[in-house]
């Protein structure tokens, strides 16, 4: 099961806030959990994945689609506080370039 | 056309729902399939004969009760209108009395004046009770006289009963032989009258005088309270019948008095009078009144309601009973849909794997695919290894992200692409880059993983590109490592180039690629799975296993009989040229 909250960051920025484990199941409700913060006009989407415990294809699947969604918003997706799991999975999956991480995150 | 699936599906959902069609029959079915199986309507007999029992048992109650409230009514009001019939005749009684001592007093005032038959007396006294409106109509002194009756003086009106008539004679002449008043009725005209004589032997003579029965045959005593709730008819006589009747309160011709009666015959002279009496109105307590008709009808409502409420609890339990029977059915049913469904998928997928296995020169190649453990949706991973022209072959092992047909059709598009792009002699990196124009995750919904390679059998050399895929295992000289391929994004993230690494594999190296299902558990990093790979592989590579052995192995030692995901291994072992 995962959860995902969203909040504001004053104009230019929201937040997606993903907890637990996005996999197959969970993964579908990613992108219409997220659909307050595409349509708000913010430049910048930022998706904490700080209390995410698993994530597999699916759900990188899903964090793809968010970014092709944002870039139809003229919305830049970037990753913070990823775990170094899931960070892993983004370098096997070749993955980093296509989804940017905070370095400072 | 998607409405138009839509609306036919839920169409299809309705039992009864007949033309089914336009070539969707597959697609109906699926969707129609997990209804359930039409059930026979309960049966309601056991929840009829309880409220039958409820109905008949609270009948009997209620009737009972009602019956004895009726009773304890009825008893009431038959003592209540013995009572007041009793009052009644003794209002009777005493107004006979009044009636009758003006006579005993003419009488006894006779007896006193000299001589007896002086009339003048009787006529002083008889002035007061004699005229309209007063006790008598008419009145007359007799003399017996021999054998004879004459007249010495009358009062009032003409008397009814001729005083020529012998049957006149002949009944004063009876009233010689009782020692009270003698009674009878005489009619005159449409009215009657009552005819009273009371003899004196001592003197000899006969007092007559004749009352009238009013024209109303309203009794002058009905105006007392003992006759206030009490209809009456008082007959002279002791018996019942029309011709008696001397006065009632009601419509004559509604006589006699029918229901709740009550009669008491009153002395009256030498006869009687009976008087027969029925309520006027209930005369005991309104709630004894009613008390039978409330025990009734309140009864009847609770027995309908108790009638009811056991019925529906019967009823309720059955429906109850019958619903865990349809929902364990309904489960059983889902069981076997789900088997029936989830075959189909899982045939699928392997026909899209390779039936047979080429034989190439110098290599042992083994494959294994190992579909997840739950779940209808099947996974989309893959393998392929083709001949090549010339020495060369190409082998792809691919992973589609989620499950189901979708993921099953991306997967084949992805297979039959790249095994394209091989056979007409692209390199691996070409063939991903022309597959990453193709793909679009936006639209398909999937991103696929894929490691694609060309290798030479002749000479050992194999070219690889990667696109977001775990890298391979090349196992060679004793020690396994995982080959620093160049890894691309998946296919559907968008074009994007795929730079190739090239290898050359020395004799009797194995190449191990697999997917992402072999590695990885949700509790822990990936990278413990990818050592756990390569530690198993490197100890059954060093024993010699055979390839297809140590593949099997492989995924004997890493493979969680409960993961979800799916899995697909190819490895060679490549020989060398002798």
């Amino acid at each position: 099961m995962a959860e995902f909250v969203t909040a504001s960051l004053g104009e230019t920025a929201r937040v997606l806030v993903v907890s637990g484990e996005v996999d197959v199941a969970s993964a579908d409700d990613l992108l219409p959990a997220a659909e307050p913060c595409l349509v708000s006009g913010a430049s910048e989407l930022r998706v904490d994945l700080g209390a995410v415990t698993f994530i597999d294809s699916s759900g990188l699947g899903a964090l793809v689609q968010l970014r092709n969604a944002a870039a139809r918003h003229d919305q830049q997706v970037v990753l913070e506080n990823v775990p170094a799991s899931v960070r892993r999975l983004l370098e096997i999956t070749g993955l980093t370039e296509i989804l940017p991480t905070r370095s400072d995150g | 056309m998607s409405e138009s699936v839509a609306r036919s599906l839920s169409r299809s959902r309705l039992p009864e729902a007949g033309g089914r069609g336009h070539g969707r029959a597959g697609v109906e079915q699926t969707a129609a399939t997990p209804d359930p199986a039409p059930t026979a309507p309960p049966d309601r007999r056991a929840a009829r004969r309880l409220a039958a029992v409820i109905a008949l048992v609270g009948l009997v109650i209620t009737v009972l009760c009602a019956w004895a409230a009726a009773r304890v009514d009825h008893n009431a009001e038959r003592r209540l209108l013995q009572g007041q019939t009793k009052q009644a005749a003794a209002v009777l009684s005493s107004a006979i009395v009044g009636i009758q001592a003006p006579l005993g007093t003419a009488l006894s005032v006779q007896r006193a004046v000299r001589p007896s038959d002086d009339p003048r007396a009787f006529d002083d006294l008889m002035a007061a009770y004699v005229g309209p409106d007063k006790l008598f109509v008419s009145a007359a002194l007799w003399q017996r006289r021999g054998s004879d009756l004459v007249r010495l003086t009358s009062v009032g009106l003409p008397a009814a009963m001729d005083p020529a008539a012998s049957a006149t004679r002949t009944y004063l002449g009876k009233a010689f032989d009782v020692a009270t008043v003698t009674v009878r009725s005489v009619t005159v005209g449409s009215g009657s009258r009552i005819a009273y004589a009371r003899a004196d032997t001592s003197t000899d003579l006969v007092v007559y005088a004749e009352r009238a029965v009013p024209a109303n045959r309203r009794a002058p005593v009905d105006r007392d309270s003992a006759f206030a709730d009490l209809h009456y008819a008082i007959y002279l006589g002791p018996e019942v019948r029309q011709a008696a009747l001397s006065t009632t309160d009601v419509a004559p011709a509604s006589l006699p008095l029918g229901g709740n009666t009550d009669r008491v015959q009153v002395p009256f002279g030498d006869t009687v009078l009976t008087l027969v009496t029925t309520p006027r109105h209930h005369l005991g307590a309104t709630l004894s009144r009613w008390l039978s008709l409330l025990l009734l009808v309140g009864g009847l409502v609770l027995t309908a309601v108790a009638a009811r409420t056991g019925y529906h609890l019967v009823a309720g339990r059955q429906d109850a009973q019958q619903d865990a029977a349809t929902i364990a059915g309904l489960y059983q049913q889902v069981g076997t849909l789900y088997e029936e469904q989830r075959e189909p998928y899982e045939r699928l997928q392997r026909a899209l794997l390779p039936h047979v296995i080429p034989t190439l020169p110098h290599l042992e190649i083994a494959s294994e695919y190992v579909a997840g453990a739950r779940g209808v949706d099947i996974g989309g991973d893959w393998y392929s290894i083709i001949a090549l022209a010339g020495d060369t072959f190409g082998f792809v092992v691919g992973d589609v992200s989620g499950r189901g047909v979708d993921a099953v059709a991306v997967m084949a598009h992805v297979r039959f692409t790249l095994r394209a792009y091989l056979i007409e002699g692209h390199s691996p990196s070409a063939a991903l880059e022309m597959c990453s124009h193709q793909f679009d995750i936006t639209t398909d919904g999937h991103m696929t993983t894929a490691l694609v390679g060309v290798g030479d059998h002749r000479t050992g050399e194999v070219t690889l590109a990667n696109a977001g895929h775990p890298r391979p295992l090349l196992v060679a000289d004793g020690a396994a490592r995982f080959l620093d391929t160049r890894v691309g994004p998946p296919l559907g993230t968008g074009p994007a180039p795929y730079p190739s690494t090239t290898v050359t594999l020395p004799p009797g190296a194995l190449l191990f690629c697999y997917t992402d299902g072999l590695v990885e558990r949700r509790t822990e990093d990936i990278d413990t799975g990818m050592d756990r790979l390569r530690t198993t592989v490197e100890q059954a590579h060093q024993q010699g296993t055979p390839v297809q052995d140590l593949v099997e192995h492989t995924l004997g030692a890493l493979r969680n009989d409960t993961a979800p995901d799916d899995i697909a291994v190819l490895a060679f072992r490549w020989g060398g040229v002798a």
